[in-house]
């Protein structure tokens, strides 16, 4: 994309000494052809273990039925798709990097897009199993779709949405899979190309013959952009169509035009956080500090903050037109979460949501790491209790007082959820194992224009104004990959 | 001609090359190597073609084998001569009755499968109450009940204990020891003469009557005031005024069904519409159903009952009696405008108390003769036989006993073993018998101490006769075989004092001889109607004889006995379970209370003040203590409850009744306490709190509407300046706009109106709907954690009065400091069949759908389980299958036990784990009724269908019918000013219209 000279007022995406080509490839696949270390294989059986937990727990449910969650007869949904919305919104934030940052031609996603997109995915496939795990008879799962039977003209409802909802989760994976893969081709063939034996025969399928011609780089461009296209309006569409499983009932609390906006505007937050937490590790325990660097982090955060105070602005007018709308049962609905049997989980919710991403107005909060990566959890508990909040206290307490109840968790709800997180992390781990984890080729686009090391060269080469030179080193303060001898170095004739 | 033309194949043929010459000899152009494949070569290839055609043998003939496995037959083996008037898909009905109740019994292929009310019998003593409906689960109680005769616990034939039972007769009547007959009243002609079949052959047999709940107070006062030991009928039809002292007579107090039936007929819509409306005042301490469909309830410690009575007659009568009320301001007021409203309507007033004390309705009848109740609503010729019970009798049995005067001791109906006020008593004198025996059908508490057990059959196995009320007889006739080993208890006795004669002659005989004697009726006439009535006696005068000054000094005695430190206990009976008989009836266990709705315990009731001040809390257990007796039950906070007072169900804590019903609650009976002959149900009592905590499993844990308009109430007063009071039902201005289209129905279109004012809450409805389509009873946990199944319930709400306002929200009612004075509503939700239903709407699978007669159908086999059918739901109807209940051993209810599920109705599916259900408003029903409609060639009438649940109503509370027909009832009714749609605002537009409820309050 980008060879031509970029100012040195923009800070560098790649920070680092001698970063060469062949030093990219060498740092990103460290982990993918060398046996992993310590951390990862703790991590992994972790993981593991809650995947296996997870097994169990839906096994349980499968062969029991629902009976084995906390549901009842006024509480119909409840952890199981608290957790479907939550995983469902942590997805957004791969494509939203994929598709959208790519058309809005944000290079810092390059280095950061690979592993959002295997998120998306991983995320995605939890959120799937709670399709089919909340239902009562999930062996007819298929009916979802409307495949020609033979049970005489059975249709499936296009007026619900779920049926909806079934459209646009496998659009979005299917989408989000195709993506993910396509941008995978260039570093499996790099892979290839470097390893031996059986691994180089697996790869060199999986690379679908990559052969790095000028022709293929040419196609492999126009489908990452074509892609892109299909992706952006699923980014929007995805969390809409979600948020109409609440929208279209007739239930105060669900019952709300302000849904898809407020949904995708939490989804992108959860995902971000997500992103956050993920690459925070990442880099630390794969030494990727130099291509994930404190400028993605930051811009991470401001990401995080925003849309933190977009979801922030749709909770206060939730409750303002609650109390516009003078539906009594409305304005109950919205008093019962503020101050009802569940208000310690909206409150959960205010805090971890709204309160927590407004500290990222401070630099120096956003640009630590340690703070950083703890606020990222903050928000996604913050992202599960609105679901919560959204699904429990809207349902517990709707029309029929006779009917209120409440709802609490068995060990299944708590097992399936937990587990989930588990095989998140199972699938992740594996990801990183046999994948690179940062898009190698995409990195490598931006070692000519955007790293540190070119701007020094630059720089000493006298290419800029010295009052923007010295700008760009302060802005180096910040970073932890930069040593005050690389910001030394910018001086240097 | 023959052409010329010459074809050739090849240039080789023309030209005859010597190649082609030489291969044109053969058959084939070119040799076919059939030797080959034939010789031995062809056959030693790799996969030679008969290792083919072997391993082809094999494989067809290991598929077959495999798939001989046998599958489950399941036989529907066609009658060879068939029964006459048995089609197999069509239900035969059978007249019968049970506890003295005209019912038809509903069988399927020789199965019974429901107890339904006999339409005949309207207005007589009809059977529609929940234990009536439920009982026919109690015939398949087969795994709880003896499949033989039992001698010391082991099964014996028929013919060895028929000797021994006659050696030990013989043995005793020798020795001029008593022959005891002991059982609950029998007011059965066909049971009494068999008695005197037996006394014939053994004079010194004596039956003792006595019953676990006792009404001999009100014989022995009515034998003082008037010299009659009866029990009169009330005709609450004829009661503007209904004044009731503690008594629940809407529900277990003496004929409650019955009463209901009169009682409802001053309040219901017709009622209203012809401006008629009785007032009904309570004073009781514990809610009862009665009270809470009282239009003044006044909550009263038990030991105030009296005082209240004496007041009431001062009041009344102008006298000044000792003892009145003292310190309750309410009540006094409420006392003082009650008398006036009782003289004011002399001779359409009542009085009832409910106490089993003489004093007490010695008092009562004397306000009864003062306000002109005798002969209009009180009527003692026609009176009720159903409880003639005497604890007198009781204790001369037992005392006989201990003398060693009983040689043999026989038990019919009986269980004083648990249901006695001191057990022990009874054990130390059986102990002192001979030779003891029991007809019990199982080995119940008292059963399985005696020596031999001679099981009896099932009412729906057997020939016999009841007569619940003078001049009204129903008849018993069987409608299946008898299951096991069993014998009616008439026929043992009848073998045994050796009368060679069948039952069902013995009883025909009965009839002929003495019921049917100089009636026109045959014996065939009331095997179809089911009962005979002989019209009602005129009615005598009566002059009152009763000591008041005498009962009033007792009365005041007594209640010094009760007040003082420490809550004054109050027995009562259970609504579902009644006296205990009825405890392994999973059916009546799961039915909730009509008032607390609680379901599978009982517990103690108390105010939510004196909870407070006890210093407990939800699911706080207690030890109450008191007569030499103490339990620990867990705590229920009931407003109305009077303060200082608490309240608990007899009829728990059954040990040995079944599965269902064993240790289920705890046994209240010891607290009762026998005084002169009378059981006295009140008893003064400690609280105290115990650490541990128990849930109670209640359907409903939300008691008020939060000033919601879901329950629209006014007075009869606003209702007769504007019928329309109330109910939103004002200039019809508003507009609506629909993003659906509307449905059209043709044809019918099915609707119901259900009338506030006539629903008491008994719950009767709830189990008939249970019964007819096969809802699962899921038992204690999984109701506690709110899964109960049932299709209709009767939600329940409470006002909160206080200082002249009513509250209905949590938050007001948190301050609250009186929690006496409580307004309840009943009301029956069950699905709306919404037009714009927002259940059909989001169903992916278009499981839940709408039918062209306004129906909003459920296809079970289409559903797949999302629930958010139930969770769009305003109302909460929607039922979900959380686990496999028919097939799920965690469950024992009656759906997986191979005997109780033959009582599952074949018109209905039974639903698999994961599908959803609801109200279908007995789709079947309305399916039969327009088949049958059709088969005649007629149109279908109102009134040819009934819903399950209508159709058990007594109090006619809710209305099904055909909406496009516009002289249905159901038109009528929902044309009417009162009725509203619940939830109408959201605009799902429901088709269950409520009248709203109407309360002729004094202050109105």
């Amino acid at each position: 994309m980008s060879s031509h000279n970029e100012s040195i007022l923009r800070e560098p995406l790649i920070t680092g000494k001698n970063i060469t080509y062949a030093k990219v490839t060498d740092d990103i696949l460290l982990p993918v052809e060398n046996k992993p270390n310590k951390a990862w294989w703790i991590g992994f059986i972790v993981a593991a273990l809650g995947a296996m937990l997870w097994v169990v727990s839906v096994g349980y449910t499968f062969w029991t039925g629902i009976g084995a969650w906390g549901l009842n007869k006024t509480v119909g949904w409840a952890w199981d798709i608290t957790d479907f919305v939550w995983w469902v919104g942590i997805g957004h934030a791969g494509t939203l990097i994929s598709a959208v940052l790519l058309l809005f031609r944000q290079n810092w996603r390059n280095s950061i897009n690979r592993s959002a997109e295997a998120m998306t995915i991983f995320a995605v496939i939890c959120a799937a199993t709670y399709v089919v795990a909340h239902m009562g008879r999930p062996w007819l799962a298929y009916w979802i779709f409307p495949l020609p039977n033979q049970f005489g003209s059975l249709w499936v409802n296009f007026n619900s949405p779920l049926v909806w909802d079934a459209f646009a989760i496998s659009t979005y994976f299917t989408v989000s899979l195709v993506f993910w893969y396509c941008g995978l081709l260039p570093d499996i063939a790099s892979v290839r190309d470097r390893a031996t034996g059986l691994k180089q025969k697996i790869y060199g399928v999986l690379s679908f013959g990559w052969n790095g011609s000028v022709k293929t780089w040419q196609r492999f461009e126009i489908v990452s952009l074509i892609l892109a296209g299909i992706s952006t309006p699923l980014v929007l569409s995805v969390h809409t169509i979600v948020s109409m499983d609440f929208a279209t009932s007739v239930i105060p609390g669900w019952h709300t035009t302000i849904f898809p906006p407020y949904f995708v505007a939490g989804a992108i937050f959860s995902g971000f956080a997500m992103v956050q937490t993920l690459l925070l590790i990442l880099r630390k325990v794969m030494n990727f500090e130099d291509y994930i660097t404190m400028f993605h982090i930051e811009s991470m955060n401001k990401i995080i903050m925003t849309t933190g105070s977009i979801v922030g602005i749709a909770y206060l007018t939730e409750l303002f037109v609650a109390w516009y709308s003078g539906s009594e049962y409305e304005m109950y609905a919205f008093a019962n979460r503020v101050a009802g049997p569940y208000a310690w989980a909206y409150w959960a919710m205010m805090t971890c949501n709204v309160i927590s991403p407004q500290l990222f107005w401070f630099k120096k909060i956003r640009t630590s790491i340690p703070i950083s990566w703890i606020l990222s959890i903050v928000v996604n508990i913050g992202m599960w209790f609105e679901r919560f909040v959204i699904i429990v206290t809207s349902l517990h307490r709707d029309y029929l007082p006779s009917s209120w109840a409440m709802f609490y968790p068995t060990w299944t709800d708590v097992g399936i959820f937990v587990g989930s997180i588990g095989l998140f992390f199972t699938l992740f781990l594996l990801f990183l194992r046999f994948l690179p984890g940062i898009a190698i080729a995409e990195v490598k686009l931006l070692l000519k224009s955007a790293s540190l090391q070119q701007k020094t060269k630059l720089a000493q080469e006298g290419a800029f104004p010295a009052e923007q030179v010295q700008h760009f080193a302060n802005s180096l303060d910040k970073y932890d990959s930069v040593t005050q001898e690389d910001i030394n170095a910018l001086k240097q004739k | 001609m023959d052409s010329n033309k010459k074809y050739w194949k090849g240039l080789e043929e023309l030209q005859q090359t010597p190649a082609f010459v030489e291969k044109s000899k053969g058959e084939f152009a070119e040799p076919i190597p059939v030797e080959d494949v034939l010789n031995e070569a062809g056959l030693s290839t790799k996969t030679p073609r008969r290792d083919f055609l072997k391993a082809l043998g094999f494989g067809l003939g290991a598929v077959t084998l495999a798939a001989c496995n046998r599958t489950p037959v399941h036989k529907a083996v066609p009658y060879v001569i068939k029964p006459e008037e048995v089609t197999p898909g069509i239900p035969n009905y059978y007249a019968s009755s049970f506890n003295g109740q005209s019912v038809l019994i509903r069988t399927r292929e020789g199965r019974p499968i429901l107890v339904e009310a006999n339409p005949n019998a309207v207005g007589l003593v009809q059977g529609t109450e929940s234990a009536t409906v439920s009982s026919v689960l109690d015939l398949y109680d087969m795994t709880n009940k003896l499949q033989n005769p039992q001698i010391a616990g082991k099964d014996v034939e028929w013919s060895k204990l028929d000797t021994t039972v006659k050696q030990a007769l013989v043995k005793a009547s020798n020795s001029g020891k008593q022959i005891t007959l002991v059982s609950r009243t029998i007011n059965s002609p066909s049971t009494l003469q068999a008695i005197a079949k037996f006394k014939e052959s053994f004079p010194n047999t004596n039956l003792v009557q006595f019953d676990a709940i006792s009404y001999s107070g009100i014989r022995k006062a009515n034998e003082q005031s008037f010299g009659r030991a009866v029990i009169p009928a009330y005709n609450f039809e004829n009661a503007l005024v209904v004044l009731s002292v503690g008594a629940d007579f809407l529900g277990t107090w003496l004929d409650g069904e019955e009463h209901t039936q009169d009682y409802i007929k001053n309040r219901n819509y017709k009622s209203l519409e012809g401006g008629k409306m009785s007032r009904h005042i309570q004073f009781e301490s514990g809610m009862s159903m009665t009270g809470t469909n009282a239009d003044v309830r006044i909550a009263v410690k038990p030991s105030e009952e009296g005082a209240v009575l004496v007041s009431l007659y001062n009041e009344v009568t102008g006298s000044s009696l000792p003892g009145a009320l003292t310190g309750n301001q309410r009540a006094a007021t409420a006392i003082k405008l009650a008398a006036q409203e009782l003289l004011k309507n002399r001779g359409k007033a009542v009085v009832v108390a409910g106490a089993n004390n003489v004093d007490a309705q010695i008092l009562a009848n004397a306000i009864n003769v003062a306000i002109g109740a005798y002969g209009t609503v009180i009527d003692l010729d026609n009176f009720s036989k159903k409880y003639q019970g005497s604890e007198d009798a009781f204790a001369t049995f037992l005392a006989d006993a201990n003398a060693g005067r009983v040689g043999v001791a026989m038990f019919l109906n009986s269980n004083p073993l648990y249901d006695y006020a001191d057990t022990k008593v009874v054990k130390d004198a059986l102990s002192k018998v001979d030779f003891t025996l029991s007809f019990a059908d199982r080995a119940d508490e008292t059963a399985s101490e005696l020596k031999a057990i001679a099981p009896t059959s099932n009412y729906l196995e057997s020939w016999g006769d009841e007569s619940s009320r003078e001049g009204y007889y129903t008849i018993v006739q069987p409608t299946i075989n008898p299951v096991f080993n069993t014998r009616q208890a008439e026929q043992s006795l009848l073998v045994w004092s050796g009368n060679i004669i069948n039952i069902f002659d013995f009883v025909k005989n009965v009839w002929e001889t003495q019921i049917l004697a100089g009636s026109a009726k045959k014996w065939k006439d009331v095997l179809q109607t089911g009962f005979e009535y002989k019209g009602k006696l005129t009615a005598n005068a009566y002059t009152f004889t009763g000591n008041v000054q005498g009962a009033a000094t007792n009365l005041q005695a007594y209640a010094k006995t009760l007040a003082g430190e420490g809550f004054e206990l109050s027995l009562y009976e259970s609504a579902a379970i009644r006296d205990g008989r009825f405890a392994n009836n999973a059916f009546l266990q799961e039915l909730p209370d009509p008032v607390s709705k609680v379901t599978w315990d009982n517990y103690v009731a108390l105010n939510p003040k004196d909870i407070e001040a006890l210093g407990l809390g939800e699911n706080s257990v207690v030890t109450v203590e008191g007569n030499n007796y103490s339990v620990e039950l867990p705590v229920l906070a009931q407003p109305g409850q009077a303060l200082g007072s608490a309240s608990v169900a007899v009829g728990y804590g059954r040990t040995k009744v079944g599965k269902a019903g064993n240790n289920v609650g705890v046994n209240a009976y010891p607290f009762a306490t026998v005084k002169n002959g009378v059981t006295q149900t009140a008893a003064k009592v400690k609280i105290s709190k115990v650490s541990r905590t128990y849930e109670l499993a209640q359907t409903q844990t939300h008691h008020t509407i939060e000033g919601r308009n879901i329950i629209r109430e006014t007075t009869f007063a606003k209702y007769l300046k504007n019928p329309a009071s109330e109910s939103g039902r004002f200039a019809d201005s508003h507009k609506s706009y629909d993003l659906w289209n509307k449905f059209e129905s043709p044809g019918h279109k099915w609707v119901m109106a259900v009338d506030l004012n006539a629903c008491t809450g008994c719950g009767a409805c709830i189990v008939a709907c249970n019964i007819e389509n096969n809802i699962p009873v899921v038992g204690r946990d999984e109701v506690r954690r709110r899964r109960e199944m049932h299709w209709l319930r009767i939600d329940r709400y409470y006002t909160i009065e206080e200082d002249g306002v009513d509250y209905t929200k949590e938050d007001d009612i948190a301050n609250l400091n009186d929690f006496q004075n409580v307004k309840v509503v009943h009301q029956p939700m069950m699905c709306q069949h919404c037009d714009h239903a927002p259940c059909e709407t989001v169903c992916p699978v278009l499981a839940t759908v709408h039918s062209s007669e306004g129906l909003n159908h459920m296809a079970y086999n289409r559903c797949f389980g999302t629930r958010y059918c139930a969770n769009n739901c305003p109302y909460k109807v929607r039922r979900f299958n959380w686990f496999n209940y028919w097939n799920d051993s965690r469950f024992d209810n009656y759906l997986n036990n191979e005997f109780t599920q033959l009582v599952l109705n074949p018109d209905v599916t039974t639903r698999s784990r994961g599908v959803m259900e609801k109200c279908s408003m007995c789709i079947q029903r309305i399916q039969a009724g327009k088949l049958q409609a059709k088969i005649e060639g007629r149109p279908l009438k109102d009134g040819d269908i009934k819903l399950a649940c209508s159709g058990v109503c007594s109090a006619n509370a809710m209305i099904f019918g055909d909406a496009n027909d516009p002289n249905s009832e159901v038109s009528k009714a929902l044309r009417s000013e009162r009725i509203y749609y619940v939830l109408e605002e959201i605009n799902v537009q429901p088709n269950i219209g409520y009248m709203t409820k109407v309360r002729n309050s004094f202050e109105a």
